[in-house]
């Protein structure tokens, strides 16, 4: 009987132990494989393959500096818009918005965040590229779109993380700032920012880390132009719009191992901007909440 | 009836036929309260849970404006002006009228930053202006020696009662005229209670202050004058001493003898 | 001007301006929901949902893509659920606060914000390029990699709202550990564990990138997991980047059915996990009772 029970026992236990590993095994083997297949690239092209600016598959020669630049550039825009607005909804549903409007707009806010990106992606095609064109000239597409999807596309995301975090500040703490006098704006800008930061920060910084590795909204929009454009104005690509038009078009090996290095450098960029949100920022929170608890 | 003893004392607030009304409450929380805060002097609100005295408390900075719905009805007057009219300048009401609450709420900033703060919204930009005034209102707190080495840590770095005098030191920086203290001392540690109960002694020559407790050792040890409540109505208001060794009314007697609370 | 009508005039400034961004922010999103709506809703017709992919200017459907898209979505839940438990289980129930359970919730964290299209090459690496050709396996395989940390998550996290009174209560009748997890831990995080499916489930339903070089894309009605696979979402991109305006309309169609399929998803799961918390709010009010 008892070794029958722990038999079984032995056999869950370590079950569940291997469906753990598997994650720290596929993420490993994920850098792994990236590695191997990026290698050639980077036996080739050396440390240049960033620097390089020419994209010419005819002639075997890649440079990512393009699609990087692009991908910085299509985020920081889409920050730059993003940040605010996101912040100014957060603060119109935690503290203006009637009690009426908060629950619909929030909720719609966070249904909104659920939208695939391609449904994001394709209204930036055929609605805000023409828009554009119409406004800036050029065909519509570029960085610029491409940024400005990348905001609409975040927004109900640190809308959301940056409502709930300051919408944990408490009460009484609120309530002593405006017994000292305090006006509305002084409270939301001297307490509630202040006790809601770590959650804000962090909540813009995963936004960041999803802007920079979207795919589909932008791929729509880029222009795919393998060119450091002179403005935001004109097309352009960034490294997931590069994958998703070029990997399965491949017809040398270079080519293919040129992409992995891309997909690579992607990689470590996501890793590195996630890592650094969820360690640096969203784990302090835990601290914070346990006063006036 | 309610029997309200005439005081002979110059008054600070007044409180005529005033009630009140939570947001989307069919019934009145206060009833015709009606009492004279003096001047320079601690006032105790005394009562079991429910009696209305936070309620009454709040009324008098206007802090329940913070939340859509709250009526108010009656008059509270401060220097013969009725500050529950509907164009009363808050912000300025509650310069003049400072609040601590029952948990100590330092904000997350510096000790320094919470000291300042009052006097920064008021637009004082002097950094010796604000040094000066920090540390007088800190000696006044009674904290100064205990922080003065550490002014610019994280107030969070304070005990719990260190805290709650960090709060004291912070409302009469801006030097109030009124001080509301809602059960200052009930989350904390009876030695900090006793240095609070002290501070409260201590300040009543510079300002008016109006405490509400539910401890009547507490109301005995520092008030000079005590209102009894009781669902969410005055019952009886005189001199402390006469309070709490021979009330007019019954119930007083009874809840001061620990019949019921 | 004295500093608090200063004060006064710059907090009715901001909130002003807060409640503009809001304004600003919210109709572009209503903005993209009206779109959604109008361009979809013109392109619905039942020849959508019975015909399969056909060339432009002849009446396709999108049956094809419906199907393949669910077949993909199950398919990845199937594989990537259980796992996703398992894994989860572990850390709470097994690893509970150790470096390891930590690194593990930590790995799974960074995999759920990972970008999608770089799975894609993951997996076309190892299953597409070694067997020469696209396949609905590869696709299951990319969307279930991207599942099991979200249901790792889920499931540690409901698992953690279970008290430690039940568990003990089931020791103390002798149950193993593994019985006391399958018959009281499992049975009290049910509702929980159903709805991050749910969420699970829709996430990753949404995704193209992931699917662009696993599964592909077909125009015919396939359901041989050894072939290219049609969804909803791949062919959203190659009909809306089309030329062709009936492949457009019919592009738009599928964002709609695709849309309200991710949305009814979150929609049902709030409802549930509503449901939820109020009978067990009524629950524990009858205890304290």
């Amino acid at each position: 009987m008892h070794n029958r029970y722990s038999l079984k026992e032995m056999f869950f236990e370590h079950l569940t132990r291997f469906s753990a590993i598997l994650v720290l095994f596929f993420l490993s083997a994920i850098f792994i494989v990236l590695i191997i297949k990026a290698y050639p690239a980077i036996h080739h092209f050396g440390f240049s393959f960033i620097t390089e600016q020419k994209w010419a598959p005819n002639f075997e020669l890649f440079g990512g500096l393009p699609a990087i630049y692009g991908s910085f550039i299509s985020t920081l825009i889409a920050m730059l818009f993003a940040i605010p607005v996101a912040i100014g909804i957060a603060i119109f549903l935690s503290e203006i918005a009637p009690k009426s409007l908060k629950s619909p707009i929030g909720v719609s806010i966070e249904l909104l965040a659920a939208i695939p990106s391609v449904v994001y992606g394709m209204w930036g095609l055929f609605y805000l590229a023409p828009f554009m064109r119409d406004v800036f000239g050029g065909n519509g597409l570029g960085l610029f779109t491409a940024g400005l999807i990348l905001a609409i596309m975040i927004l109900p995301f640190i809308s959301a993380i940056t409502r709930d975090a300051l919408n944990t500040t408490p009460k009484i703490l609120k309530e002593s700032a405006y017994a000292l006098g305090a006006t509305q704006w002084d409270v939301i800008k001297d307490i509630m920012i202040p006790y809601a930061k770590a959650g804000i920060v962090g909540s813009v910084i995963l936004a960041l880390g999803r802007a920079f590795g979207e795919t589909m909204a932008v791929t729509f929009v880029m222009g795919n132009a393998h060119q450091i454009p002179s403005s935001i104005f004109e097309p352009a690509t960034s490294i997931p719009s590069t994958l998703a038009n070029e990997f399965s078009e491949v017809d040398s090996e270079l080519y293919l191992s040129s992409l992995y290095l891309l997909a690579l450098i992607l990689f470590i960029i996501s890793f590195i901007i996630i890592a650094f949100a969820k360690f640096y920022f969203l784990k302090n929170r835990v601290k914070r909440k346990k006063r006036l608890v | 009836m309610a029997t309200v003893d005439k005081i002979n004392e110059e008054i600070d607030l007044e409180v005529k036929n005033f009630s009140f009304r939570y947001a989307g409450s069919e019934t009145n929380s206060l009833k015709n309260v009606s009492l004279p805060i003096a001047k320079n002097k601690v006032t105790a609100l005394i009562g079991p849970s429910g009696c209305g005295k936070t309620t009454l408390l709040r009324s008098l900075n206007r802090i329940h404006d913070l939340y859509h719905g709250n009526k108010y009805f009656g008059e509270i007057k401060f220097e013969g002006h009725n500050i529950l009219e509907e164009d009363e300048d808050l912000i300025h009401l509650r310069i003049r009228i400072g609040m601590i609450f029952q948990k100590p709420t330092a904000f997350p900033m510096s000790i320094y930053d919470n000291v300042a703060y009052g006097l920064r919204l008021q637009g004082v930009k002097d950094h010796k202006t604000l040094d000066i005034k920090v540390a007088e209102a800190l000696k006044g707190g009674a904290l100064f020696d205990e922080v003065k080495n550490r002014l610019h840590d994280d107030a969070d770095s304070l005990s719990g009662g260190q805290q709650q005098r960090l709060c004291i030191a912070r409302a009469i920086a801006v030097e109030p005229e009124i001080l509301l203290f809602d059960e200052p001392t009930s989350a904390l540690d009876p030695i900090s209670t006793i240095a609070i109960e002290s501070l409260i002694k201590s300040l009543k020559d510079k300002v008016t202050i109006v405490i509400v407790t539910h401890n009547m050792q507490q109301a005995q040890r520092i008030s000079d004058y005590t209102a009894f409540m009781y669902l969410g109505e005055l019952i009886e208001f005189g001199k402390t001493s006469k309070i709490f060794s021979n009330p007019d009314e019954d119930l007083t007697k009874q809840y001061i003898g620990g019949k019921f609370g | 001007m004295t500093a608090s009508t200063k004060r006064k005039i710059i907090n009715k400034f901001i909130l002003s301006l807060s409640t503009l961004f809001a304004i600003i922010g919210v109709a572009f999103l209503f903005w993209i929901l009206f779109i959604l709506l109008k361009n979809g809703l013109s392109a619905l017709s039942l020849n959508m949902f019975i015909e399969d992919g056909a060339p432009p200017g002849s009446d396709g459907g999108l049956r094809h893509a419906m199907v393949g898209q669910l077949i993909l979505a199950i398919g990845a839940t199937l594989v990537g659920v259980p796992i996703g438990i398992l894994a989860g289980t572990f850390v709470r129930e097994y690893g509970k606060k150790s470096p390891f359970a930590d690194l593990i919730r930590d790995l799974s964290d960074i995999m759920m914000s990972a970008p999608s299209i770089v799975i894609g090459t993951f997996v076309y690496a190892l299953l597409v390029a070694p067997t020469g050709g696209f396949s609905g396996y590869a696709g299951i395989t990319a969307l279930a990699i991207m599942m099991v940390p979200i249901i790792l998550r889920t499931t540690d996290d409901m698992l953690g709202l279970v008290p430690n009174s039940l568990r003990e209560a089931a020791i103390a009748l002798g149950a193993p550990k593994y019985k006391m997890i399958k018959d009281v831990v499992y049975r009290g995080a049910k509702v929980g564990i159903l709805t991050g499916i749910l969420l699970g489930i829709a996430r990753v339903a949404g995704e193209t990138a992931p699917l662009l070089f696993t599964s592909f894309n077909s125009n015919f009605f396939e359901t041989d997991l050894a072939e290219p696979i049609a969804s909803l979402t791949v062919t959203m991109f190659n009909y809306a980047t089309s030329p062709y305006e009936d492949w457009q309309s019919l592009g738009w169609g599928a964002a709609l059915v695709l849309a309200g399929f991710v949305l009814g998803l979150n929609i049902l799961g709030r409802i549930w996990l509503s449901l939820n918390h109020i009978t067990r709010k009524k629950i524990l009010k009858k205890r304290k009772r």
